[in-house]
Parts: C-alpha cells; structure tokens; sequence
C-alpha cells in the first residue's frame, strides 16, 4: 500500500447548521492522509452525509475550515469546481444520467470539463469499464442493468475523472444482498492499489478488512477514531460500545 | 352457444366487439342507444354537409380564408415556400423512418405511413376540386404532395447512406427553413415587401403559432429556470411574471400589449399591430410554458445535479447536459398542450382587429351575398384547427416514444 504523510483532506472544528435552524455538524474534525481509507460508521442522522458532502460543497457550513488536496473550501467559486475535479463522489442512489448510455455516462464529464479528446476519453472508459468487470454493458442504458452494476458504473463513472480522493455514501446500502460482495470489491481493489478513499458504510467486514481507520460520527461530533482492529474489539468510548452492541 | 374450449382461440374482431358492447343485457341496451344515437347523428351530419350547406362560400374565398389579402402577384412566394416545406417534411420523415433509434421498427413503409400516405394522396386529390379550384392550381398542389412523398421514397431509401457526421446537421434545415419562409413572406433582400397587415387567413394564423411557439419555449425554459433559482431576485421576478401573466385573460394583455408594447420593446420589434400581437401570444404562452417545464424539473430527482456537480460540471453545463434533457422529456406532453392552446388563443387577434382565419371568417360572412352560411364557415374552421392541432399531438407523441432511452430492449444509441 502506498500511503505518504501528504495529508489530501484536513476538517477543523467543522460546524453547519441546516436552514431550518438545525445544528447537524457541532464541530468535527477529522484528517484524511493520502493513500487512506478511512470509514464513517454512527447510527442515522448522526451527520455522516452531510459532513461528507462538504468535503465536495455540496453542503456548505458556517465554522470551521475544510482544506482538500491543498485548496482552501471557501465560496469562492473556482476553488468549489477545482475541488470536484480532483474529488470523485458515489452515491447511495448510485445517480446515473438515465438518458445517457453507460458509455456516455462516464465520458461526459472528461470531455467537458477536462476538455480531453473524446477518442482518448472513450478508450479510458472502455478500460475502466473493464476493470469493474461490465464492458460488454457500454452501450447500454442505465436503466437497463442490475442495481450492482449500476452502482460499480457509478464508480467507473467517478474514476474516469481521475479523482485524487473519492468519497462513498453508503454505497451499498441500496443493493439486494447478493450484490453487495460485487462492489465491495471493486472498492477493495481500488483501496490496494492506493485510493484514498472516505467510506460511509455500515458494512463491517469491509471496514475490517480495507480501512485504516475507523470513524466513529454521532450527533454531529467524531466520537471514536481508531484503526479497525482497535475500534471493533476494545473501543476506548462508552458510546462506542453501546454502537457496537448495536450492530453486531 | 357450444361451452368455451379451455384452450383459447384468439377471439376474433366480430366475437371481441360482442364481448365488450353486449357483456350482458343492460350493457347491450346501453349499446345499442349509443350506437343508434351516433348513427343518427352522423347521418343527420352527412346529410347536411352533402345536401343542404352551400360550400360557395368556402369555394369563392379560399384564397382569402388561405392568406388573406396577400397581393396577388407576389404569391408565388407562397407557393414556392409551400413547395420548400414540402420538400422538408418528406425529407425528414423519410429520414427518421430510414434511421430508427430502435431497430424493431426499421421497416421502408410501416402501416403508420400508409395510413399518413393514403389520407394525404386523399386530401390532395380531393380538397383542390372540392374548392373548385382553377386547373393549373390544382395541378400545382398534385405537383407539391407528389414532391413530398417522392422526398419520403428517396430519403427512406438512401438516407441510412448518408454519414453520420453530415446527418447531425440535417435538422439545421428547419430553422434556416423558417428565416427563408419570413424573407419570402414579408420581403426584403430584393424582394418586395409585403406588409403585415396584408397577410391574412390561415397564413397569419400560422405564422403567428409558429413564431410564438419558437420563441415562448426557450422563454418558457429560462423562466422555469429563474423561478428555482437560488438568487432571490431571480426567483421573485420569474414569481412575479409567471403569476401576474397567468392571472390576467389573454385578451385583456393584448389589448394591453396594443397600447404599451411600443414602449417597452426597443424601437423596430414591435412596429406593427401585428407583431405586438405576436409578442404578446409569446410572452403570455411563455408564462404556461414555464409552469410546464418547472413540473418537468421538479420530477428529476435532486441527486441528478448533485452527480453531474460533483463530477465538476459547472451549473449550465449540468443544467444542459443532465437535467433539461430528462424534465423536458418529462415536460413534454403538458408543454405541447400548451402550444396547442397557443395555437386555438391565436384566434383571439380577430378580436383585436386582426385578420386571422377567424378574423377572415368574420369579414367573410359580414359580405351580405354570404348570409345564413356560417354554419359552414365554422365547421371549416373547426375542421382545420383540428388537424393542426392533431398534428401537434402526433407529433409530439412520436418524439416522446424516440426519446425514452429504456423502453425498448437492446437499444443500439443513435451516436
Ligand atoms: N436539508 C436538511 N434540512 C434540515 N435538516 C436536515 C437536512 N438534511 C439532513 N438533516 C438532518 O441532519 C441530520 C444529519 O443528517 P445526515 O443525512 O447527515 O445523517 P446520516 O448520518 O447520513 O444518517 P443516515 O445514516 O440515515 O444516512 C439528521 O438529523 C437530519 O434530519
Ligand atoms: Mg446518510
């Protein structure tokens, strides 16, 4: 595994409060080093969405500081599309462009954002496609697949983009049980060649297996952060136990 | 009756209307009335379109209730115009057959087309002698329907030949189509100018649908747009117009629009009562327009935007490529409906002065020779609002089936 001690995300005292007044972040911090894969686990609506989705400002908030890859988030609108080029995003409801093929899903954003050819676009495409294992699916449409399939799209999708970081929000949580193992490796295989990767998930054995460490978000605080082995067998917080006790 | 075989045969047309008209006795009786009060209606109809009405009144004026007071030795603008439409429809008809989106239905001539083919080889040999039409009249518009579906043939012959880089090109034909048309209708670029206010009949009718059609939807876009717009006042003006417009009766904005419009448009748009009508159909259509298209919007779901921007597209590029093709997909049906009301509200510029069909229909039958007869103007009027109209929703669902991406199976995309 390739982990440097460049650091790709750093939150500090992060605080947001929703429009109707509802205080989702209490200020959260959490550092993201490059080549890591870090997991948020914590009941619901304990805030694991919404601070993941400031990461790439599709939420804003109002304390705090946030810095990925070295840019400051701030409402300058540049430094936001600077962000979401570098930062790749997949989403429970996996998201696909409906009216765009498989194909056209992933090249799509290469082609007009990075403005790269669209021979060459489609050429990474057709490998990424091949790398999660639906290549014969190119020219379908979305609608067309299996919720599995779609979601390992999805993924193609942000990788096309040749992220620096993804972000995953329960990206599993959406599939019939027997297609959960389908992703779930694919994520694994870009974790070990050196992703880094922020996991929402309540899958343990994956957080076991691929994270390095586990985070533990309950009513908009990081209450527990800990690397896998230490957080499942000898948490150091109460609330930590009683989460534990929970799922399991 | 012999005891029904389990094993079922296809029932039969004869078997299948007596399964449905006459399940049981009461739904038999109920049949029978209705279909006894058709059938007397529709005799009574026909007895008197064939016998009693006097179509003189349509014959003697046709050109009038065609374009009005157009002067007659310019319409060969018309006609030439009539002749390049046809000359579009029968291309491009004949190549989106030659180039199915689904390969199920790649057949030269579906049953669809022969019915469209039948009707109109009707139409064009029947209409021209029923108006009593001169010789060489006649004779131009078999010339024109026998160009249209020799465009048909050809296109859906050979258009599957033409490359894919040239056929991304073609629907540029329309637009430029319609530029020509406005030349060739009201002058300029050497031709004489023929004013406004001597276009008339269902010329004027159309060409003001057609216009305001054209410019309310991409009005109608933007102000869906603005109304869900984060900038407040963005989103209160778009409020502010779209309620105040459909607040207000159609008639008493272009009677409004006669007395103001003059004002607000920069000198030159709007010089003429005719195309302050215009302006008026336009604005006041793009206000339902954009009712339509913000449903359309409201049923893509927020994680739409929310991918494509954080795949880094920025918000117009999200907005183009992502979201307006799906909500206009979604907009579609209740957008058309809206352009078909545009279509029948057109009607109205007979009441501010204009001479529209109704407006022609109304002067028509001012003329004294003509009195007692406007049963049949009407009915023509009716008749031909109806095929317009008809023609909308065809079309428009034609374009909806082409444009559902997941309906049909092993779907091959156009590009
Ligand atoms: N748009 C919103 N307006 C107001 N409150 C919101 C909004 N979105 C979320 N919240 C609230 O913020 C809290 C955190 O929500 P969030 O979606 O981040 O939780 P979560 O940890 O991801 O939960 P889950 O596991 O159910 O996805 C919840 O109490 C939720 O009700
Ligand atoms: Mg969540």
């Amino acid at each position: 595994m390739t982990r440097s001690d460049a650091v790709m995300i750093e939150a500090r005292g992060v605080e947001k409060w929703y429009p109707n007044g509802f205080h989702a972040l209490r200020g959260v911090d959490l550092t993201v080093e490059q080549g890591e894969v870090v997991v948020i686990m914590g009941p619901s609506g304990s805030g694991k969405s919404t601070f993941l989705r400031t990461f790439n400002a599709l939420e804003d908030f109002q304390k705090g500081s946030i810095s990925v890859d070295g840019i400051t988030l701030s409402d300058d609108l540049r430094h936001i599309d600077a962000i979401r080029r570098e930062v790749g995003m997949v989403f429970q409801q996996f998201n696909l462009f409906p009216h765009l093929t498989v194909l056209q899903n992933l090249t799509l954003a290469p082609v007009l954002v990075r403005k790269l050819p669209k021979a060459e676009v489609q050429r990474r495409a057709l490998d990424l496609l091949e790398r999660v294992g639906i290549a014969e699916q190119a020219h379908k449409y979305p609608g067309q697949l299996s919720g599995g399939q779609q979601q390992r799209v999805a993924i193609a999708r942000s990788l096309c983009m040749e992220p620096r970081i993804l972000l995953f929000d329960e990206p599993t949580s959406a599939l019939d049980p027997e297609m959960v193992q389908e992703v779930l490796e694919v994520m694994q295989a870009l974790a070990r060649d050196g992703m880094t990767m922020v996991v929402v998930t309540h899958e343990v054995r994956f957080a076991r297996q691929v994270a390095h460490r586990v985070v533990l978000m309950d009513a908009g605080v990081v209450v527990e952060s800990a690397p896998p082995e230490q957080f499942f067998t000898d948490p150091q917080h109460e609330r930590s136990r009683q989460f534990l006790s929970q799922i399991s | 009756m012999a005891p029904v075989s389990p094993v079922m045969v296809r029932p039969g047309p004869w078997q299948r209307l007596r399964r449905e008209l006459f399940a049981s006795r009461v739904d038999g009786l109920i049949s029978i009335g209705l279909i006894g009060g058709l059938v007397a209606v529709g005799l009574g109809l026909a007895k008197w379109v064939l016998v009693q009405a006097q179509w003189t009144v349509i014959s003697a004026n046709s050109t009038l209730f065609a374009v009005g007071r157009y002067p007659l030795e310019q319409q060969w603008r018309l006609w030439l115009l009539t002749t390049l439409l046809a000359l579009a429809t029968g291309l491009s008809w004949g190549l989106l057959r030659a180039l199915p989106r689904s390969g199920a239905s790649a057949r030269a001539w579906p049953r669809n087309d022969r019915w469209a083919v039948a009707i109109l080889v009707v139409l064009a040999l029947w209409r021209p002698m029923a108006l009593q039409l001169a010789l060489p009249i006649q004779l131009r518009w078999w010339a024109i329907t026998g160009l249209l579906l020799l465009a048909r043939w050809a296109a859906g012959r050979w258009g599957a030949a033409i490359p894919a880089s040239a056929r991304r090109w073609m629907p540029l034909i329309w637009p430029l189509l319609y530029l020509l048309g406005m030349v060739l209708i009201s002058g300029g670029l050497g031709l004489v100018r023929v004013a406004p206010s001597d276009w008339g009949g269902l010329l004027l009718t159309l060409l003001m649908a057609t216009f305001s059609i054209l410019l309310c939807f991409p009005l109608g876009v933007l102000l869906a747009l603005g109304r869900r717009s984060n900038l407040p006042l963005l989103r209160w003006g778009s409020v502010l117009y779209i309620e105040f417009v459909r607040g207000a009766p159609l008639i008493t904005l272009l009677f409004l629009g006669q007395n103001i419009l003059g004002f607000l448009l920069p000198g030159g748009l709007a010089p003429d009562r005719v195309w302050r009508a215009a302006w008026v159909l336009t604005f006041f259509a793009a206000a339902y327009v954009a009712e339509a298209v913000r449903s359309g919007l409201a049923a893509i779901p927020a994680g739409q935007l929310e991918a494509a921007r954080s795949l880094g597209l920025p918000m117009p590029q999200a907005l183009i490529h992502v979201v307006l093709p799906q909500a206009l997909r979604v907009a579609l049906p209740a957008t058309v409906g809206q352009f078909i009301s545009l279509l029948q509200d057109t009607t109205l510029l007979s009441l501010i002065g204009l001479l529209d069909l109704l407006g022609t229909a109304r002067t028509v039958m001012a003329n004294p020779a003509y009195l007692g007869r406007n049963a049949e103007v009407y009915l023509v009027l009716a008749v031909l609002f109806w095929c317009c109209c008809a023609a909308l929703g065809l079309g428009s669902r034609a374009l909806e089936t082409r444009l559902n991406p997941t309906a049909p199976s092993n779907v091959t995309p156009s590009r």
